[in-house]
């Protein structure tokens, strides 16, 4: 493996951060090494000063592209942490079916409106698919939603797996039990593919959510799990900042099991059900940093 | 789920339209050459995940070829395939680093078996080593998390402390003190 040189590394952390939002110190040298390894043998350079000079100049963006790819941490599992599913089937989806039929009710087209639900950094597409298993599962008044799933990131490679919605037998494996797996996937050649009505209910589109993504309008769920963990402190205020904007009223924020958004945004209201700690739209604070 | 980039030296052109018939079958990324030399051209241009060599070739053979690969890059795999009369270059072949040998006549179902595993090998490796980083960043997280909790209990505790010391402050008068009360609880900065 060829060594990277400290001013290398230099420019190549802040490139990174510039073009994917991840912030890695001097301490990860040998992450960075052996990532952007892969991209050198791929494209036969013999430095990262040659892959730097290429990359900056590559109007194609292929070079680009491959760097995300490598960089990027794409470590999922079906249902990683069965709490905040549990948290949605038990809590969330209750609460706004119960919101809805009272609107409807008062006779108010909200009722119709579908579910918007965003996995920020959906990787491999495990995220989504174990959201739409669950509102599959879910009592009937969810199910009766009409859904709008949407699952965003910043690697090719990863999103173009999560839109085929096929695994292999070591993904599966990982967080899948046997009455869910037979009800909703088919084995084709040794892989497993979610089932056609699974993956008409989801979306998967190119995000950097760093730069902007006020196109994709308000969600009444956002899921923002172990994205955050890569970025500045700096980076996460404004992140979390952004993301209330883009949470309907009454909104709710999921973030991971390790994550705080103490001192890092006050526009959501933590509460908490069972084990987990849940945010919701603090519609009080309106102003975005 | 990995697509592998998949080189094919092959010097006999019927075994290779065969080749380029029945790899178009899969999802991989393939390219064919005719012989070990324009294989080791093409392995110096780019990475390939899997080269599939005839052993016997004109120039450079398929021992040739397997060193040249595993020097530039021991990540690509390399299968061999052979003759019967040649099962021992094969297992020459195994011990110098080649991953597994198919005897001709090709059987493709075998082959495209032997891709699979690959593909399930280096998809392994791939989740191994994103288990890993993930778990570096998520624990320096946590402890960054644990370490802005414990900041913001000691300053909850700061501003309990002398809301209790002004209550019991006699020299104050009950105004003085609820005014002095909700300074302290306004100044979210401190």
């Amino acid at each position: 493996m060829i060594k990277i040189k400290d001013h290398e590394l230099k420019k190549f952390i802040a490139y990174i951060h510039d073009v994917s939002g991840i912030s890695f110190d001097s301490s990860k040298k040998y992450l960075i090494e052996m990532r952007l390894n892969k991209v050198l043998e791929e494209f036969s350079y013999k430095s990262y000063e040659e892959l730097y000079h290429n990359v900056v100049n590559d109007r194609s963006k292929n070079i680009e592209k491959s760097i995300i790819n490598a960089i990027t941490i794409n470590e999922t599992l079906f249902f990683r942490d069965t709490s905040p599913f549990r948290l949605l089937e038990e809590k969330i989806l209750p609460e706004i079916a119960k919101e809805r039929s009272s609107n409807t009710l008062l006779n108010t087209n909200r009722a119709q409106k579908p579910l918007r639900i965003w996995s920020t950094a959906c990787s491999t597409g495990q995220e989504v698919y174990s959201i739409a298993i669950t509102l599959k599962k879910a009592h009937q008044a969810a199910r009766n939603f009409s859904v709008k799933l949407i699952g965003t990131d910043i690697s090719d490679s990863a999103l173009c797996q999560a839109k085929s919605g096929k695994y292999n037998n070591f993904e599966i494996e990982r967080g899948l039990d046997h009455t869910t797996l037979s009800k909703y996937f088919t084995a084709s050649g040794g892989q497993w593919q979610v089932n056609p009505e699974l993956r008409a209910m989801a979306e998967f589109k190119k995000c950097n959510i760093m730069k902007s993504f006020v196109y994709f309008g308000k969600f009444d769920i956002i899921f923002c799990r172990n994205v955050a963990i890569y970025f500045t402190p700096e980076d996460r205020k404004k992140l979390f900042n952004r993301l209330a904007d883009s949470l309907s009223e009454n909104g709710y924020l999921i973030i991971g099991s390790t994550e705080s958004l103490t001192g890092i945004s006050d526009r959501f209201i933590p509460k908490r059900h069972n084990n987990l700690i849940y945010y919701q739209h603090n519609k009080q604070k309106k102003t975005s940093v | 789920m990995i697509n592998l980039s998949v080189l094919v030296a092959d010097d006999n052109p019927i075994i290779r339209k065969i080749y380029q018939k029945r790899l178009q079958e899969t999802n991989h990324d393939v390219t064919i050459v005719n012989d070990g030399l324009q294989a080791i051209h093409e392995i110096e241009k780019r990475h390939f995940d899997v080269v599939l060599t005839d052993l016997v070739m004109p120039g450079v053979d398929g021992l040739g070829l397997l060193q040249s690969i595993k020097d530039k890059d021991p990540s690509t795999e390399v299968i061999v395939i052979t003759g019967k009369s040649s099962i021992d270059t094969a297992v020459k072949a195994i011990k110098k680093g080649a991953i597994d040998y198919l005897e001709k006549p090709i059987n493709f179902d075998e082959l495209f078996l032997r891709l699979n595993k690959i593909e399930e090998m280096k998809s392994i490796i791939k989740n191994a080593e994103d288990l890993r980083d993930a778990m570096e960043f998520t624990e320096s997280s946590a402890a960054q998390t644990i370490q802005q909790l414990e900041e913001s209990l000691i300053k909850a505790q700061q501003k309990q402390s002398s809301i209790n010391s002004l209550a019991k402050d006699n020299s104050l008068s009950d105004s003085e003190k609820i005014v002095q009360i909700i300074n302290i609880i306004s100044n979210t900065g401190s």
